[in-house]
């Protein structure tokens, strides 16, 4: 990808002279010159003439959802972007210099972060959505929530354009807390690289997990989105990790097996997914169920035979199901994640997060459950 | 740009006597009591934090703010029971005018008010019609925001091209209304670039005064259009919204300004 620096947008002229083709699969599509109201993008009709109020439907173009009929995706820049070298400047040199240094580079977009292929593959699934749906709002809806002050501003935007990311949405906080306008946005999923921020949405309700960017990267679809899930702590409570760590393997496996008809309790992603579940039945309602273009898997050091059931069954009973269930019995993630090639997989364990980053698969971190206060130790072979 | 020079303080900021303090619960026959807060006193009480802090910096500043009070006529009572409730309060009002409410935009004009207030949207619409700057006075609940003054302004209003704007009318916005949001843009400039004459003593973190650019309607190429003319103008923001046709409501609820320039954008439900 060259790196021309973006066309710089002048005060008069608010679209480039030369558009990006829109974004989100629609390669037809052009940004209709004059108007440059987010209603008309990908529009080449003139709207209906609506009534006073105003309308943010149009027909025939991309428009907006509102946010509680969306699944809304927070991200933060710097996992949505790469920003090694800026946080440095931040970190060594202090706010002033850093907000200097990224107005100095306005026009040089950042390279794609972590979150990068997720957020496009929702863009895929979105136009998908669109063309079997098109009046419906029950489509991702990706926004930018940054820590960060709105001198960045014009640089992420460029950014954006550059990429051609289907993001109109942002809050810049310039260094309040995010987390009331998750709450704001309706967030189902917050993803940023700052641990703290991410418990703290989580101690709010909402599903949340930190991303770190490696540098080896599987390729991974574009057209089709794939999410994977651990189970404990994760989709399920930490309640029976607890057992585990408290009292060793035989004992969880007592614990479960009494237990097998007792659900588990939820964890912190369930509701994600839940929505992503109802995403799905809409593509099996229109007869897409075989190339539905979102998979989701469950990756668990659980095993098939005996722990795994009393997950399976808490699924059934929730009315969720996975399209793959992987039941490890303890083996290495890392293996499984390369064959599925997610665009993200959750889990409570940074030891497993870093494994799979270390192969290139894109994880991210769930700081939630009792995981947290005794990290696993490489040493030990943990088997369930 | 040279006419940026032009632009000196103080900065007038004119208020309600009826947005300051709660006049439903006045009882005439008790003299004694101060009326009780209204919507505006948190501005008042960021505003006097900024001067208190400006000053600090540097005593001969003569870009400080200065409040006014405007309202229509009433009762001697009354009036005194404001002028009583100022003092008691502590709050530094330059003056005070009583008039007609026909005469309220001529008062504001010869006072080279440089910012009309008010909860009233209908009045702040009025005033931006006949070329003075104004905003709306949001209502502001929150105890906590007596430290730092928080302004939005309308990336809407700044960022939109003329056409663009003038396109506003296929999306039910009447010509009236089309022209008000564009004599906002140029009332803006002077609040603007004194704000950022002011932000601009301060440092990026701790500072008294926080800027924000909110984009209701636009793309994110209006809202950087909005921050690019903004920087011209000499005003870097510190944060900035987005919505695409988002409500304004939560956000707003989380943002807690004090002063709102939209010039009838915004999307409120």
């Amino acid at each position: 990808m060259s790196l021309d620096p973006v066309q710089v947008m002048k005060g008069q002229d608010p679209l480039p002279k030369t558009c990006p083709s829109a974004s989100n699969g629609d390669s037809k599509a052009s940004w209709d010159d004059n108007k440059d109201i987010h209603e008309n993008v990908g529009s080449t009709k003139k709207p209906k003439p609506g009534p006073v109020r105003r309308a943010r439907k149009v027909e025939g173009g991309i428009f907006f959802p509102k946010p509680e009929n969306a699944v809304t995706i927070a991200v933060s820049s710097r996992v949505l972007f790469r920003t090694e070298k800026e946080q440095k400047v931040f970190e060594q040199k202090g706010i002033e210099e850093y907000l200097r240094y990224q107005v100095e580079h306005e026009n040089e977009p950042f390279a794609p972060g972590p979150a990068f292929p997720f957020v496009k593959a929702l863009e895929a699934v979105n136009s998908q959505l669109r063309k079997l749906y098109p009046d419906s709002e029950e489509l991702f809806d990706i926004v930018l929530v940054t820590y960060n002050h709105a001198h960045v501003g014009i640089r992420l935007i460029n950014t954006i354009n550059y990429h051609n990311l289907f993001i109109e949405r942002f809050c810049m906080t310039g260094g309040s807390s995010p987390i009331g306008y998750l709450k704001a946005w309706h967030t189902n999923l917050y993803l940023s690289a700052d641990t703290e921020k991410v418990q703290e949405a989580l101690a709010e309700g909402i599903a949340a997990a930190t991303m770190f960017m490696s540098e080896k990267q599987i390729e991974v679809s574009e057209t089709q989105l794939r999410v994977a899930f651990d189970g404990d702590a994760v989709l399920f409570s930490d309640e029976s990790e607890r057992i585990f760590k408290a009292h060793g393997l035989d004992k969880f496996f007592e614990h479960e097996r009494e237990n097998e008809n007792t659900l588990l309790d939820h964890g912190p992603l369930k509701g994600f997914l839940e929505v992503l579940g109802k995403l799905q039945k809409k593509f099996y309602a229109k007869g897409h169920r075989l190339d539905c273009p979102i998979r989701t898997y469950l990756v668990t050091a659980r095993s098939a035979a005996s722990s795994g059931i009393r997950a399976l069954k808490t699924l059934r009973a929730w009315g969720l199901e996975t399209d793959e269930a992987l039941f490890l019995a303890g083996a290495p993630k890392g293996p499984m994640l390369e064959k599925i090639r997610p665009h993200i997989y959750f889990d409570d364990q940074m030891f497993h997060v870093e494994g799979a980053v270390e192969m290139g698969a894109i994880a991210a971190h769930v700081p939630y459950g009792i995981a947290q206060k005794y990290p696993h130790k490489k040493s030990t072979n943990t088997g369930k | 740009m040279e006419d940026k020079k032009n632009y000196t303080g103080p900065l007038m900021i004119a208020l309600q006597y009826n947005d300051l303090f709660d006049l439903d619960s006045i009882s005439t026959s008790t003299d004694t009591d101060a009326l009780p807060n209204g919507r505006a006193f948190t501005f008042i009480k960021a505003v006097q934090t900024v001067n208190e802090r400006l000053v600090e910096q540097n005593k001969s500043d003569c870009l400080l703010f200065e409040v006014i009070l405007i309202s229509k006529e009433c009762s001697e009572e009354i009036k005194m029971k404001v002028d009583e409730s100022v003092k008691h309060y502590g709050l530094e009002i330059g003056k005070f005018f009583f008039c007609k409410k026909e005469e309220l935009i001529n008062t504001l004009q010869s006072n080279k008010v440089k910012l009309f207030l008010s909860t009233e949207r209908d009045d702040v619409y009025e005033a931006l019609h006949t070329g003075i700057p104004a905003a709306l006075l949001y209502d502001q609940a929150d105890d906590h925001v007596l430290n730092q003054l928080k302004v939005i302004f309308s990336g809407d209003v700044i960022g939109f091209s003329e056409d663009s704007l003038d396109g506003l009318s296929e999306f039910g916005f009447s010509e009236t209304q089309i022209e008000t949001i564009k004599t906002a843009k140029i009332c803006m400039k002077e609040f603007a670039v004194l704000i950022g004459q002011m932000r601009r003593r301060f440092g990026q973190e701790n500072s008294p005064l926080c800027t924000c650019v909110l984009t209701s309607w636009g793309s994110r190429n209006v809202c950087a259009s909005a921050l690019k003319t903004l920087r011209e103008w000499g005003l870097d923001v510190d944060e900035a919204f987005c919505l695409a046709g988002a409500p304004c409501s939560p956000i707003l609820a989380v943002v807690k300004p004090h002063i709102l320039w939209d010039g009838g954008l915004l999307n409120m439900s």
